[in-house]
């Protein structure tokens, strides 16, 4: 790349955390409303892309939390984990137990079924966009 | 027995754990100890595959110990006689590992009371047999051998497959015992004819009857002590096992005794002329193998308890003296350097031993007074007599008979008497003990038990018992008629011994006439094998000829013309659906789609291809958000985004690699037809949609997950509840597909940006 987009840098600069953010919102609003892990970690993914598009992949790949194969078997094992306490609790394997937690004047139901969408967002999140971003690396002549 | 593991070691520093040399021997006298002390039946049975109702069922009465006694004895011999022959083998290890298995497959066949159990058995030794035909497999005839007798005996394992199924399925049980007390139930099933038919084929092919024949003599290339076990005792008498085994229960059948008794007396007289044209004497003994495999057929089908107890005699008989013969001629090939018969004079003065065995060998084949062939000769003889056969039959006895007095003949007399007239370079030389004692022992119990019959009574006429369950007498040792027996006896000899003298003249001219072979069985064998790789050329060209356009034009029309043929004749639907006035945003969508679609057929530019095609996904998601899936839509936007960028990109780079044009298919008449093709594909699906949504909707799952989502999984958005708690457990194999497909691309990608650089 010769030039660089300057604007477009900037821009992606503010645009990649306001993307996660929405992304995260997303997840967590899933459970009432249109969203959910697999959604919002395909958001991830388009931030990652775009990310990659006006940087490069290398960067954007050093932007993800760990590395893309290790993100996505933090988000299995996640998964797989929130399943645990149910056979504790003699339940079938993936029941997901809710408990209510109170802060003095606000309630806040807790369910393990808000570690296994965390575990599918991340685990979108790490296996697509590696794939994508690494695709796209390795096809970059300057990478 | 350490001498085996000892002389594979000496050489190849293989790593094997020696004792299991041992384990024949072992199994062999806990076998007889067992025999000694426990009153047969025996039987146990372990659950093995419980959902399809197979167990491991174990059933040994007298037919089933016979074999075992066999199994492991002549495996003991084997083992002891293949530690010399094979001694310094670079391969030897291989060997006694295949040959154990080998050995525990045929134990499993034979005591297996399960028919499936059994079956499983069956091809294992078919299997293993292959593997030990093809043992020397850098030779090219050494592999084709080991595939003939793999597709023979296969093809017909899997006739045996159909055919047990059917009588498991005729029978209501897969039990062979409890099949055998119910056979009277269901006798004139008249289904149980092909059954048993497959099954004889199955059978056939095992135990080399015509027209199957062809591979056992072809399956010599293994090394002797295979031969020896495998094609010679205890193989090759399994197909002959199972006929034995059904007999006791259809004996009656007029089918399956003119079946067997025609087919077996047609192999034996084929075998013992195909004799003629031999010159080495493996394949001799080989063809005089499967003549008398042919004469055992023929007795499982002759009615009566005469037959029975001569077909558990003649298997004895058989074991005792064939063996022998073959570990003679693989002591000939390891001493004298060859096994054709007419480099062989005169032997006896540089392997005595060996001579002996020989000698002591053919006496029980020529079945010669006070030897155990001698007997079996007259339980034959009784048997046919019994059973009233046809003259014809009678007389294919005879000359088969004779037959293997000149064949015995030919291994003891003209191979070590006579002079010494061939010329050779290297002298021969005599055995190593471990090659001479199985031999001398195995036909030495061929002269102790024609002297003392009593001594095996009771293990053969137990056998006899459970081939034909009414028999009760122990006529072994009943004292011959001698007469009779003596007047067929000489009979036999006589003509053996003509045979014999004027063997080179049969030779001669039966090689003249040998026109057999290029109409026969094997040469139908031959030609099918040499057909099929051009049938799969012809139909691989008509099928897979690689065009791209050309598959997808196939695919497309397949399914169209499918699609119509079920509308049309299969299922039709009638009620048309009552059009809803279509929405603004429905449209707006639809048109969209459209005008991608449309777009892609004038467009050749890679990338606006892309973009373009990218219309059709973003209309899609918009029709989506507007007919209630917002998820759905949600997703497609994201994820025809992220698609659209990563190839574009890929594209872009890739066409800085390589700029050239892409080329426009050239066939004059595709695109036309692409064209109708497409047209038909997209009115049928079209209507296809129309008719579905005209049909009831069934709301049951709806419901269900409507009612339940809040209730059971605390929230209201049911597709997301659907993906992590109702099916989690799905959700949670698809996130890991999708971690393990990046782990394999890995690999993949990193080797492709390496090229790049």
């Amino acid at each position: 790349m010769t030039s660089r987009p300057l604007i477009a840098e900037v821009f992606m600069r503010w645009l990649y955390p306001v993307l996660l953010i929405l992304s995260f919102w997303i997840l967590m609003r899933g459970h009432n409303a249109p969203g959910g892990g697999f959604i919002a970690g395909l958001l991830a993914v388009s931030a990652s892309s775009a990310y990659a598009l006006v940087f490069n992949s290398s960067e954007a790949l050093r932007r993800l939390p760990f590395g893309p194969v290790r993100l996505a078997g933090c988000g299995v094992l996640l998964s797989l984990m929130s399943g645990l306490p149910a056979i504790v609790q003699g339940l079938p394997f993936l029941t997901h137990p809710w408990v209510t937690l109170s802060l003095g004047f606000i309630q806040v139901p807790l369910s393990t079924v808000m570690l296994f969408d965390l575990g599918v967002y991340l685990a979108v999140w790490g296996a697509i966009g590696g794939y994508c971003l690494i695709l796209v690396q390795a096809i970059e002549e300057d990478a | 027995m350490g001498n085996i593991a000892r002389s594979c070691n000496a050489k190849t520093q293989s790593k094997g754990p020696q004792w299991v040399a041992s384990i024949p021997g072992v199994l062999f006298a806990l076998l007889l100890c067992l025999l000694f002390f426990s009153p047969l039946p025996w039987r146990f049975s372990l659950p093995w595959v419980p959902s399809l109702a197979i167990d491991f069922a174990v059933y040994v009465d007298g037919l089933a110990a016979q074999f075992l006694v066999l199994i492991t004895g002549i495996g003991t011999l084997v083992f002891v006689y293949g530690a010399g022959y094979l001694s310094g083998h670079p391969k030897c290890t291989r060997v006694f590992t295949l040959l154990i298995l080998f050995m525990a497959a045929m134990i499993g066949a034979v005591v297996s009371d399960h028919l499936v159990v059994l079956f499983v058995f069956w091809e294992l030794t078919s299997i293993l047999s292959f593997l030990l035909v093809g043992f020397d497999h850098e030779r090219e005839s050494s592999r084709k051998s080991a595939q003939k007798a793999i597709l023979v005996t296969g093809v017909g394992g899997l006739f045996l497959l159909a055919g047990l199924i059917l009588l498991g399925q005729i029978a209501g049980t897969y039990s062979i015992q409890l099949l055998l007390e119910r056979a009277p139930r269901f006798i004139s099933d008249g289904r149980l004819n092909t059954a048993l038919g497959l099954i004889i084929v199955g059978a056939f092919t095992k135990s080399a009857q015509f027209p199957f024949h062809f591979w056992l003599p072809n399956a010599m290339a293994a090394p002797t002590p295979v031969s020896a076990y495998l094609h010679s005792a205890t193989m090759v008498k399994l197909g002959i096992y199972l006929l034995a085994r059904l007999d006791a229960a259809f004996s009656d059948l007029l089918f399956w005794e003119y079946t067997l008794v025609g087919i077996g007396t047609l192999t034996a007289v084929f075998a013992a002329l195909q004799t003629f044209y031999e010159r080495d004497l493996k394949r001799i003994l080989a063809w005089s193998t499967v003549a008398t495999l042919g004469t055992l057929v023929m007795l499982v089908g002759l009615p009566g308890h005469g037959a029975a107890l001569a077909t558990s005699v003649l298997f004895f008989a058989h074991a005792l003296y064939k063996a022998p013969l073959f570990f003679v001629a693989g002591n000939l090939d390891h001493g004298a350097g060859t096994r054709e018969i007419d480099n062989l004079t005169g032997m006896r003065h540089y392997m005595p031993w060996t001579a002996a065995a020989a000698m002591l060998a053919a006496l029980s084949m020529a079945g010669l007074p006070l030897t155990f062939g001698f007997v079996a000769k007259d339980v034959i003889t009784y048997a046919k007599a019994q059973a009233d056969v046809l003259h014809l039959v009678s007389y294919a006895t005879v000359f088969v008979n004779g037959l293997s007095v000149a064949v015995a003949a030919i291994a003891a007399i003209h191979i070590f008497w006579g002079r010494d007239t061939v010329p050779r370079k290297a002298h021969p030389h005599e055995a190593n003990a471990s090659m001479l004692m199985p031999p001398l022992i195995l036909a030495s119990l061929g002269l102790l038990f024609g002297l003392f019959p009593t001594l095996i009574d009771p293990l053969l006429g137990a056998s006899a018992r459970s081939i034909s369950p009414g028999f009760d007498a122990t006529k072994v040792n009943a004292a011959y008629d001698i007469v009779p027996v003596l007047e067929a006896t000489l009979g036999t000899i006589i003509f053996g011994i003509l045979v014999y003298l004027r063997w080179d003249w049969l030779h001669a001219l039966l090689g003249r006439i040998r026109h057999f072979e290029t109409v026969g069985p094997e040469a139908w064998y031959h030609r099918g094998l040499e057909a099929l790789p051009r049938l799969a050329a012809r139909q691989t060209r008509l099928l897979q000829h690689g065009s791209l356009p050309h598959y997808l034009l196939a695919m497309v029309a397949v399914v169209t013309i499918l699609t119509i043929v079920l509308l049309v004749w299969v299922s039709p639907v009638r009620n048309w659906p009552e059009l809803k006035t279509l929405t603004i945003p429905v449209l707006g969508a639809s048109t969209l789609i459209a005008i991608g679609g449309l777009a892609t057929l004038y467009v050749y530019d890679h990338l606006v291809l892309l973009l373009v095609s990218g219309l059709v996904g973003y209309g899609s998601a918009i029709l989506f958000l507007f007919t209630g899936a917002p998820d759905l839509a949600f997703t497609q936007f994201v994820v025809e985004t992220v698609f659209v960028v990563v190839v574009a990109t890929v594209l872009v780079r890739l066409r800085r690699l390589s700029p050239e044009k892409m080329n426009a298919p050239k066939e004059p008449l595709l695109r036309p037809l692409s064209l109708a093709v497409a047209i038909a594909f997209g009115t049928t699906l079209t209507v296809l949609v129309l008719l579905v949504s005209g049909l009831p909707f069934d709301s049951m799952l709806t419901d269900f997950y409507a009612e339940q989502s809040l209730p059971v999984a605390h929230g209201r958005n049911v597709v997301n509840l659907i993906l992590v708690d109702f099916r989690a457990l799905d959700t949670l194999g698809e996130i890991s597909v999708l971690m393990f497909a990046l782990v394999a691309a890995l690999p993949l990608l990193k080797l492709m940006g390496e090229k790049h650089r």
